[in-house]
């Protein structure tokens, strides 16, 4: 597993699996074999999922107990694909039910390479790109939050 | 259960959305102002203004006191942690999965 990289507000994890990336994009597409591993113990855990893979298509997951530190029992998670590329390229938008937040972007790149497969997951938009094209303040935000948490490390 | 701390998150994230009241952080980044001395800042009017204040003092961004007449406003940056906080759910949200979904599909493969 990569160290977690945030630049912009972007979360970028990846992780190197022992398969093809076809088999990996059907777990990524296929509410049956979501169902079966998007979950973890104690933290949160699948309940539901719809999926229409096809470029402007929805999706929507039911997660349960999907934001422990906030303690909230069940949040819906639902959004449109962008991208779809089997097996290379998944991206859909991401919004959560019943928060302020604007809406963001996840993307799964899938590298194939002598039978593994890496796979990057990205989320983008997280305090989101276009709301701050189109009132140019969320940099006055981040530049905010920055000053604090570096006061708040000394 | 809706806890206060997302309460607080989703009021913060609510209050910041507004390019208005984010100007009025950029002016008391500055230094402390007076509601006056902001409001002398922009073309709307002083009680659209004191409306703005007041939605960011209840979410903590700005404190308050008093001046003789007038009242001082500076800024409080330290309700922002919340928006940290939140990205920091979802740092550990995309690891856990990239962990469970590596599990799934290798002993699935043996």
């Amino acid at each position: 597993m990569s160290p977690i990289t945030v630049t912009d507000h972007t979360i970028v994890q990846e992780v190197t699996i022992k398969a093809p990336a076809e088999r990996i994009f059907n777990a990524l597409t296929r509410p049956a074999e979501l169902l079966k591993w998007w979950n973890c113990e104690g933290k949160f855990q699948l309940i539901h999922a719809e999926c229409d893979v096809r470029p402007g298509g929805g999706w929507l997951m039911r997660v349960q107990g999907a934001n422990c530190r906030t303690g909230q029992p069940e949040s819906v998670v639902s959004g449109e694909y962008r991208t779809v590329d089997p097996p290379t390229t998944l991206e859909f938008t991401w919004n959560r039910k019943g928060e302020d937040y604007p809406e963001s972007l996840v993307r799964w790149d899938l590298d194939e390479k002598n039978g593994c497969t890496t796979v990057r997951v990205t989320h983008s938009g997280l305090i989101s790109e276009q709301m701050r094209a189109r009132n140019n303040g969320w940099s006055l935000i981040l530049q905010l939050m920055h000053d604090y948490l570096s006061h708040d490390a000394d | 259960m809706v806890t206060n701390a997302r309460r607080q998150r989703d009021r913060v994230f609510r209050v910041v959305a507004d390019p208005t009241r984010r100007e009025i952080l950029n002016i008391l980044r500055g230094g402390e102002q007076t509601v006056g001395g902001i409001a002398q800042r922009f073309r709307i009017s002083r009680p659209a203004i004191s409306k703005h204040l007041r939605l960011l003092h209840a979410a903590g961004l700005v404190e308050t006191s008093p001046l003789g007449t007038a009242t001082m406003c500076r800024l409080n940056a330290k309700p922002l942690r919340a928006i940290e906080d939140w990205l920091g759910d979802y740092e550990s949200f995309w690891r856990d999965s990239l962990e469970s979904l590596k599990k799934y599909v290798e002993e699935e493969n043996k």
